[in-house]
């Protein structure tokens, strides 16, 4: 039974996790080399890290989705998708598919001059899956070597932590408020039915208090 | 735009949730300090009418009408994200 807790446990923090991952931003600093369009199949399970636009049909099973390479400091390849999220999840709102392609379009460069930019992007490159980061943002930066302090991120995690924070406190106080009167209400009922052991209301409170904490194991 | 219409209807119905359970937790929390408030310190008169009272000046609050941020605060991150990402 502790295994089961724990591996449940385990999962549930690697799916929060994955989750927080996946969703917020961050920034590569890459020499923008190529651009291209690709047609994509839609029609697996994969279909869950491509986009949903607005514009597009439900049914669609395929369609061009545009591609921006680029070229780590280390030399890595690293390649994103281009594509509006529309009102949809992850909450980017990016409406702009369209000019951040003209712009890294005009951010090529070679080898011999490189120049840096630093592409803001959510998601996860995976090979075997042919799954793709979200390009979000593309800037100029002075070299590969620009530390970015990830602010966005940051604070949202703060939020994050605050909210859980509060959602805690509600439930205490409504614990504290709403439901230890009752039970305390219970219990002494309880105490006064003593006598009938096997009453109907003995059980009630005895399946009562089977909710109430436990000591832990 | 039918996209734009679900995020308004679903975001509204889910603000309205978060502001009710808020203001049940902010009116919970300030009628508990009332009350431990006369056990601690008043000790004299009627219990319940001083928590009335206190309750009566809580409703008229400073504190009661911020609970419309959460109404306010995400439209405002809305309109930055959506100016970040589409313009800036």
């Amino acid at each position: 039974m502790r295994y089961v807790k724990w591996t449940f446990r385990i999962l549930l923090v690697a799916l929060v996790f994955g989750f927080i991952h996946y969703t917020l931003p961050q920034s590569d600093i890459v020499r923008v080399v190529n651009t291209y369009e690709e047609r994509q199949e839609l029609n697996d399970w994969t279909r869950i890290f491509w986009s949903k636009p607005d514009d597009q049909s439900a049914t669609l099973a395929n369609r061009d989705v545009q591609f921006i390479q680029g070229v780590k400091a280390n030399g890595k390849p690293m390649v994103y998708r281009n594509e509006d999220t529309g009102w949809s999840w992850p909450p980017y709102f990016k409406f702009d598919t369209a000019n951040l392609y003209t712009e890294a379009n005009d951010a090529v460069s070679t080898k011999e001059s490189p120049q840096w930019y630093a592409v803001t992007h959510y998601g996860w490159r995976n090979e075997i899956l042919s799954i793709f980061p979200n390009a979000v943002g593309i800037k100029p930066v002075a070299g590969p070597d620009v530390r970015i302090i990830p602010w966005v991120s940051i604070t949202i995690l703060v939020i994050f932590a605050f909210v859980l924070l509060m959602i805690w406190r509600m439930w205490r106080q409504f614990r504290e408020r709403s439901i230890d009167p009752v039970l305390e209400d219970v219990s002494e009922a309880s105490d006064a039915a003593r006598d009938r052991a096997r009453g109907f209301w003995a059980r009630v409170t005895g399946w009562l208090g089977s909710w109430r904490s436990k000591p832990r194991r | 735009m039918f996209g734009a219409l679900r995020l308004i209807v679903f975001g509204f119905l889910f603000l309205s949730v978060v502001y009710f359970v808020v203001s049940i937790y902010s009116r919970s929390v300030r009628r508990e300090k009332l009350e431990k408030e006369w056990d601690q310190e008043v000790k004299s008169g009627d219990r319940d009418a001083y928590v009335t009272v206190g309750m009566k000046a809580y409703d008229k609050s400073l504190r009661k009408r911020l609970i419309w941020l959460v109404f306010v605060v995400p439209v405002v991150v809305f309109a930055a994200i959506f100016y970040l990402t589409n313009y800036a």
